[in-house]
């Protein structure tokens, strides 16, 4: 092995990657070989360093300096000035928002101080695709421990002390899982990886799929040592290609170290892992409905007379966990259950992966002690709402979970503290939401979301969803009555009541947790027919309050239909013959001055406009 | 009620009496005495429905049927048989026939089989397969990697999987394929393909537009984009372009929100799309 005076950490995660983070390191070979640095400096492409909203990003070690936003074109000169006269480039460095002073070092950076890495701990630390590496980073350690030197029955017993419960969604204790599997006596006995990462807003597990397969393929091996399977699959969705390219690699390697496959370590233990491809169904995610789909059926879930842990894949007992909760798993087996409850709350120990994104600063992958507040979260590690808009909600839990107002924003992370606010944790995703988003339109989405993903087994769900979505869909359209919001309501409590699976419980969750904070909002959606933030088209009327308006013309440009009159130093006026409802001059406007009307509004302008200026008007692109 | 008919029958009785109760109802009927004869017409000019003697000289109804079929595998044929036979009518429907007539037949009886196989067509109840995109070549690839994952259990998505890789998209008679294959019921294998969206029974564009639709994106506009490219392209999500150039479809989160929102043109994925500037991202695919 060469020794190195520096190495460069490219992310090669699915977001760096799309900013050409290949090209950028062709570019640094290139230029490296050129200028005979070649054996000095070595150029590495990591996994998802997590800091997605600033890609492509790197690290050069062992300086510890984070640049960000790297262009192919920004190569010659991080190797003149860093490498060569020894002076980091200042202009590619991360900036503090309010300041703009740059953060040089990596762990100076609020993004990264604040976060406590376990699941993600070799993030941007090693190349996925070589096992050495993982290696070196204690790789593999946990596996030979818990085969030669712990019974099954004391890793379950580890695991069931550590507290860790189901990274997934429901937060089912693991150790209790293994347990339940491990009392079936004989047979074949299957464990399941489950990558079919389904949230939108959640890229927690593909994060750690790419960046780190191995710490997967060794928490299934510890699992399936526990409760004694022969055999592994991991379903991963077919969205993630470059997930599955890193997993098979890693497969193949571990093959090759003897480290899966027969009598692995020398233990007398035999196992093995396949990759298995979803098709593409939300509700795959669903443990019995992932393993319909594993035996090649239609992936619809099945009553729970029995749990999967008993009889499972093809009748099997089987146990499935959740990515993230495989990648705790090695650690905890290293370094005892002690350890891992040293953070995180009684009830919910460890820590948590997110995702945040949405109207937040720092749009990216974070890993945080449980218990911690939401506020902390959005606040210090996610730099806040930008652009000086208001926070107004973070959703929690995708199409499971809600939307948490900005009352609640102290709560703490855990599982049982954001139940109680009508959401979920869920896998992790976590999109926060600005003033210019109306709580009606996310709440139809997500039941869009649901009524199409609903596999269509039980009435409640396929029949309900779309009953809510075509209420919802009408409330929008301006054509709201009395009595809709309490409708939603009902029909959403018995959709609950008598769903089957975990997506028909709670796939009334977002709107029902939108009402529970946003009911205004819903109300003037159905009453006044009135939508404040702009969104829903047929339920607004912009219109510029005459007294604020500095007649900067900033409105003016940015309007697509030219429909905005007016002079320097006269307060301008919008036609609302032509205008289109497209938001541009709200959002533009520096001065608080375009305003946001109920749709009625529309026509005692239009009446008045026509008064003033004696001009037949014709509706610009509106049919009614 | 219009369209074109193609008789094949040795007797010159049967051709006209079909030429004079069809004529009058508004088909256009060409007749031919031969199946050689048949499939120099079939090459030449585009028919809706075949209507065939099986028992003729030199080449015989099955023969004509079979060398018919390479030519247009989505055609409708009736047969018509003076001696039905189960055998001879099995290896008919073998071919995917719509219909048969026993001789003698009345004028009514010919007209209500004519009648239905059209509105078939109309319909498109007739299995439609597109046939350039399903080569000899290819079926032979198909059958080798349903050969390789033949006797293992929850074979059917993978194979799916790769057969879709293979030809683009899942015609019907790749799904026919299969099901044989596998020795798995048609309809369980449609019923697989209808339930994952990943599979697709609709050929693909040269360029896959994928928009994602995931929360991140959602908010910061992906919406515009979809109302946009549908615009533009004058085509709906999920089909395809006139030209064949692009096809368009929503998928639910790429897991790429640090870029949100998100466009994948073929392979290459396209971040922080400004909806205003979507149509420029088309220009580099042509």
């Amino acid at each position: 092995m060469e020794n190195y005076r520096a190495s460069v950490m490219l992310c090669g995660g699915t977001g760096c990657m799309a900013g050409d983070s290949l090209k950028i390191k062709d570019a640094f070979t290139d230029e490296l070989n050129k200028r005979g640095l070649s054996h000095e400096i070595n150029v590495v492409i990591t996994g998802c360093n997590g800091f997605c909203a600033q890609g492509p990003v790197m690290t050069v070690y062992p300086d510890d300096i984070f640049y960000e936003k790297v262009k192919v074109a920004d190569v010659p000169l991080i190797i003149e000035e860093h490498f060569i006269k020894g002076r980091p480039v200042e202009k590619l460095m991360y900036k503090e928002l309010a300041k703009k002073s740059a953060i040089p070092l990596m762990k100076d950076i609020p993004f990264f101080s604040l976060q406590v890495l376990r699941a993600l701990r070799n993030k941007g630390l090693i190349d996925p695709e070589k096992i050495e590496e993982y290696i070196a980073r204690d790789g593999y350690m946990a596996a030979a421990k818990a085969l030669n030197e712990m019974t099954p029955e004391q890793v379950i017993d580890e695991m069931k002390r550590s507290g860790l419960r189901g990274r997934g969604g429901a937060g089912f204790p693991t150790g209790l899982k293994w347990e339940l599997s491990a009392k079936v006596k004989g047979g074949e006995k299957f464990i399941i990886c489950n990558g079919d990462e389904g949230d939108p807003g959640a890229f927690m597990d593909r994060s750690i799929m790419e960046g780190d397969p191995h710490v997967v393929l060794e928490g299934m091996l510890i699992g399936a040592r526990a409760i004694g399977a022969s055999k592994g699959y991991i379903y991963v969705r077919a969205e993630y290609p470059l997930a599955v390219q890193r997993l098979q690699i890693a497969i193949d390697q571990a093959k090759e170290f003897g480290l899966l496959g027969d009598n692995i370590l020398g233990s007398g233990f035999n196992f093995d892992i396949e990759i298995y491809q979803g098709a593409g169904a939300f509700v795959c995610g669903e443990a019995t409905a992932l393993m319909r789909s594993i035996e090649g059926k239609r992936g619809m879930p099945r009553p729970k007379f029995w749990r999967s842990a008993v009889k499972g894949l093809w009748d099997k007992p089987t146990v499935l966990n959740n990515v993230e909760t495989f990648a705790n798993i090695p650690q905890i087996i290293l370094n005892g259950a002690s350890w891992y409850t040293s953070l995180g709350t009684e009830k919910s120990t460890g820590t948590k992966v997110f995702a945040l994104s949405g109207a937040i600063n720092n749009i990216g992958l974070i890993e945080v002690p449980m218990g911690i507040p939401l506020s902390k979260i959005i606040y210090d590690i996610g730099g806040g709402v930008p652009k000086g808009r208001k926070f107004k909600a973070v959703q929690l839990g995708g199409p499971s979970g809600g939307c948490i107002p900005e009352s609640l924003i102290d709560t703490p992370v855990t599982f049982e503290d954001i139940v109680k606010t009508g959401a979920i944790i869920g896998s992790g995703g976590m999109v926060v939401m600005n003033d210019l988003n109306c709580m009606v339109s996310v709440s139809k989405f997500f039941l869009e979301f649901t009524t199409e993903e609903s596999c269509g087994k039980c009435p409640p769900c396929r029949i309900g969803n779309t009953v809510l979505q075509d209420l919802l869909e009408k409330i929008t359209k301006g054509e709201g009555e009395e009595g809709d919001i309490e409708l939603i309501e009902d029909i959403s409590h018995e959709i609950i009541k008598t769903s089957l699976c975990g997506l028909g419980q709670t796939s009334p969750n977002p709107v029902l947790t939108s009402i529970r904070y946003f009911r205004s909002e819903f109300e003037e959606h159905a009453g006044d027919k009135w939508c404040r933030t702009g969104v829903c088209k047929d339920l607004c009327t912009f219109y510029i309050e005459e007294e604020k308006c500095k007649a900067c013309g900033a409105c003016k440009r940015v309007c697509p239909q030219k429909a905005i009159i007016g002079e320097k130093k006269v307060p301008h006026r919008i036609d609302q013959s032509l205008c289109v409802q497209c938001r541009s001059c709200y959002t533009v406007c520096k001065f608080d001055s375009v305003k946001i009307g109920p749709r009625a509004m529309r026509d005692q302008l239009l009446e008045q406009w026509v008064s003033d200026s004696g001009k037949t008007v014709a509706m610009a692109g509106k049919e009614e | 009620m219009d369209g074109n008919i193609l008789v094949v029958d040795d007797e010159k009785i049967v051709l006209k009496s079909c030429e004079k109760v069809l004529a009058p109802e508004g088909y256009k009927v060409s007749t031919v005495a031969s199946g050689r004869e048949a499939l120099d017409l079939l090459d030449k000019n585009r028919y809706d429905l075949i209507i065939t003697d099986i028992k003729m000289p030199e080449m015989d109804g099955i023969e004509f049927i079979r060398q018919a079929r390479k030519k247009n595998t989505d055609i409708n044929i009736i047969v018509i048989t003076g001696y039905p036979s189960q055998e001879s009518i099995r290896e008919a429907l073998s071919l995917r026939i719509v219909d048969y007539l026993p001789k003698p037949f009345s004028p009514t009886i010919l007209l209500d089989v004519v009648t239905r196989a059209m509105e078939m067509k109309k319909i498109g109840v007739a299995p439609q397969p597109d046939v350039e995109d399903y080569t000899e070549e290819i079926a032979s690839k198909l059958d080798a990697i349903i050969k390789k994952s033949r006797n293992k259990l929850g074979s059917l998505i993978p194979v799916l999987q790769e057969a879709q890789e293979l030809v683009g998209y899942l015609p019907p008679v790749v799904l026919r394929h299969i099901s044989r294959g596998l020795r798995i019921p048609l309809s369980e294998v449609h019923g697989v393909v209808s339930f994952y969206s990943y599979f697709t029974m609709k050929p693909r564009g040269k360029h896959n537009i994928r928009i994602c639709l995931g929360t991140a994106c959602y908010v910061k506009g992906a919406e515009e984009i979809v109302k946009k490219l549908t615009e533009n392209l004058h085509i709906d999500v999920g089909s395809v372009t006139e030209d064949k150039k692009f096809s368009l479809e929503s998928v639910r989160c790429l897991g790429a929100c640090g870029l949100a929102p998100v466009v994948v043109i073929g392979k290459d994925t396209h971040g922080s799309v400004n909806p205003v500037d979507t149509m420029d991202l088309l220009t580099n695919y042509q």
